[in-house]
């Protein structure tokens, strides 16, 4: 577990630098519900160690395209490629265990598990999971729950949710839940995260400490893809990004550039 | 009096292992299983007729599980992938199309004129004096460690109050405990006396009213007395464990006895020692299994599926483990209790003996396993109580009376969801959390 997870933290190998390949990349992505075209041809390419924004008006199929992203719902059609090799036909769980993870929209915790059962849970390749293991390898399952232990108790002292550790994931606040959410996504020792709204919902002084935290764990070598409505926290932290309007690619680009561009700002700021 | 006390326990030994079966598909898990008793009738079914075989009891048992086990894979292969509600349909349906199969393949399960004359566990047995020390001390090891378990919840217990509020509400619920039963006892006592005075309605209405009153009454003043001193409810529990424990070592020691002259009546003892066994091992099992890594995928699937899957688990796989460990289990209740009845129809196991299960797990506390054990308790000894008392008591014939327990057991399980909707171990805070 310990080494992997240095790899994985660790910074770029030289393939990723080059940039020949996004770390994630969607082609021609198409969802219907019923009538309802959700994502319509939509493609989108996140290359590795960025921070990529995803914005477009409610309703333009940003969080069907999480969705289709991590197969919780399948494509009508369209390919999705994470670190290589093509995702869209593995099951979800298996996506998760590759290194893509997701977040919801409205933050989803374990209601009756512990914040740091919550964390425990996401930590991924646990002995302890498998049902044999808990007969024949109680050594190493114990072991291994004590070093998970530590780390899920780093990462909840740096969202500042220590002094929670013990109490029931149900009992904590809107703000404090997407950030259990997040420090959870985090335990999966993942290569990239999609985040679907952080900040919604979330008081200002708590929106920048997640920003803070973003920068830091990108720095640390996890991509991000962000869905969010707030333009500051889309300007400060992204590199790259994608508009999205009425199930389609609207546009895409620097924050910079897309902040001008007409399209865009017919849409979506409604200018 | 011994050889009730025996059956007894080997009754309520085997509806806690079928309701901890149904707890880990249920309380843990959140699978909802409306065909409990269909894993049971395999369990039953396949021991019984491989035993007339010739097959060693053991071994036959052992296919009894697996065979069962194989239900729950097929029920879970056919379903899990659908949303949560068709597998309780799917459950109600299997569990018919089971008993109807036992009922009509005559080749096979005699149909309803049923199984009888098949080899008992440990039945010819004489142990020797060592034997029966050793089946002594199994026991005792097992009791013992079941009232260091309890006494350990009751310090707990015990150390989150003030020192000073023990004794207020230890008399507090020693006076309501003492008084309701009183009121019950004189309800009961009094009907009785009425009985040949009064017409059956009469005395019958007169009944449903006076229980009717003392519930009412019972429920709004343990209300009120939770609103004045919130901690009266842990001096209920304290009072009511420390009742049960000491009701607890007078089985023990009836139990005993009876292992000790196991020549009076081999097939009970020995079917005593043989449940009590395999239920304490089957406890600390699924102790050990829920408190693991493993069991904490199953807590989180029953919380939310679909995040436990985007954190990388597969949900499915879990799922598929679970019905069959939790059929295996009920597989085994299934052999243990055609041991106990000594012969098997299919009326043996009506869809009623799944919602008995039910009933058992959500008195305990649903996800608690301790609480399954206590819960069957309470429901064997409930019915053998009514069995004995309301029969003198209601003016109502053998099969009225039956659904007339029914009826009531229905009652107190309404009582203890308004009291406890969490049941009678769960935890009170896990109601009160938001999704
Ligand atoms: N499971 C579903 N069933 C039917 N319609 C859906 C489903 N999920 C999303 N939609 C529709 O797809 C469109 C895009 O929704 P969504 O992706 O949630 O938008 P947003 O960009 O605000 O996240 C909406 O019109 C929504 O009603
Ligand atoms: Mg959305």
């Amino acid at each position: 577990m310990g080494n992997e997870m240095g790899n994985e933290m660790g910074h770029e190998t030289p393939e990723t630098q080059l940039e020949v390949q996004p770390l994630l990349s969607a082609i021609d992505l198409c969802k219907s519900y019923g009538g309802l075209r959700a994502v319509d041809r939509v493609s989108i390419q996140v290359p590795s160690g960025s921070i990529t924004g995803l914005i477009g008006p409610n309703g333009a199929g940003k969080t069907t395209l999480f969705n289709l992203l991590c197969n919780f719902a399948h494509p009508d059609s369209g390919q999705v490629t994470f670190d290589g090799a093509p995702i869209h036909t593995l099951p979800s769980h298996q996506i998760s265990q590759k290194g893509l993870v997701r977040t919801f929209q409205v933050a989803r915790v374990l209601s009756r598990l512990s914040v740091m059962e919550n964390m425990l849970l996401a930590a991924q390749h646990q002995t302890g999971e498998k049902f044999w293991n808990v007969w024949f390898r109680p050594g190493q399952t114990q072991k291994e729950e004590r070093q998970q232990r530590e780390y899920a108790s780093e990462i909840l002292a740096s969202v500042g949710l220590s002094a929670m550790a013990q109490s029931y994931a149900g009992a904590l606040s809107g703000g404090q839940r997407k950030l259990l959410e997040i420090a959870r996504a985090l335990m999966v020792r993942p290569k990239m995260i999609l985040l679907d709204e952080p900040a919604a919902g979330v008081n200002p002084t708590l929106i920048n400490q997640i920003c803070e935290h973003i920068t830091q764990w990108n720095q640390a070598g996890i991509t991000f893809l962000i869905i969010e409505h707030n333009m500051d926290v889309i300007m400060s932290l992204c590199d790259r990004v994608w508009v999205l309007a009425e199930g389609q690619n609207l546009a895409s680009g620097t924050p910079i550039e897309i902040q001008q561009d007409p399209l865009v700002l017919k849409a979506y700021l409604g200018q | 009096m011994q050889g009730f006390i025996i059956s007894l326990i080997i009754f309520t030994s085997i509806f806690a292992l079928f309701g901890l079966g149904l707890n880990l598909q249920w309380g843990f898990t959140g699978l909802i299983n409306f065909g409990h008793v269909a894993f049971m009738t395999l369990g039953a079914y396949t021991t019984v007729l491989l035993s007339v075989q010739g097959v060693p009891l053991p071994l036959a048992t052992l296919v009894g599980a697996l065979v069962a086990a194989g239900l729950g894979l097929l029920m879970g292969f056919a379903t899990l992938r659908l949303r949560t509600d068709y597998l309780a349909i799917v459950t109600i349906g299997v569990s018919e199309m089971i008993r109807l199969i036992a009922v009509n393949e005559g080749w096979l399960t005699r149909g309803t004129l049923g199984l009888q004359g098949f080899p008992l566990p440990l039945a010819s047995l004489n142990p020797t004096f060592p034997v029966r020390i050793v089946m002594l001390l199994l026991i005792t090891a097992i009791v013992a460690l079941g009232y260091r378990q309890l006494w350990r919840s009751l310090r707990q217990t015990l150390k989150k109050l003030p020192p000073e509020a023990i004794v207020p509400i230890t008399v507090m619920a020693l006076g309501y405990g003492s008084s309701l039963g009183l009121l019950l006892v004189g309800t009961g006592w009094a009907a009785k006396q009425l009985k040949p005075l009064l017409p059956a309605w009469g005395l019958g209405c007169l009944l449903l009213l006076a229980l009717t009153l003392i519930g009412y009454f019972y429920i709004g003043l343990a209300q009120r007395l939770t609103k004045r001193r919130p901690q009266w409810s842990t001096g209920l529990m304290l009072v009511s464990t420390s009742a049960l424990a000491v009701c607890g070592l007078w089985i023990y020691g009836i139990a005993i006895d009876a292992i000790y002259h196991y020549e009076k009546s081999p097939a009970k003892t020995g079917l005593m020692v043989i449940s009590v066994a395999i239920l304490a091992l089957i406890y600390w099992g699924l102790e050990k299994l829920v408190r693991s890594p493993w069991g904490r995928v199953l807590k989180a699937i029953r919380e939310d599926e679909e995040v436990t899957k985007a954190l990388g688990k597969n949900v499915f796989a879990y799922k598929l483990q679970v019905l069959m460990l939790g059929g295996a289990i009920a597989g085994i209740a299934g052999a243990l209790y055609s041991w106990q009845l000594t012969t098997v129809y299919p009326d043996n196991f009506p869809p009623l003996v799944t919602f008995d299960a039910w009933t058992i797990v959500v008195l305990g506390g649903a996800g608690n396993n301790a609480g399954t054990l206590l819960g069957s308790a309470i429901f064997w000894a409930y019915y053998n109580v009514t069995r004995f008392i309301l029969g003198d008591i209601v003016p109502l014939d053998d099969a009225r009376l039956g659904a007339f327990r029914i009826m009531l057991i229905g009652l107190l399980l309404m009582v203890v969801m308004v009291w406890r909707p969490q049941g009678i171990l769960g935890k009170k805070e896990e109601l009160t959390l938001g999704q």
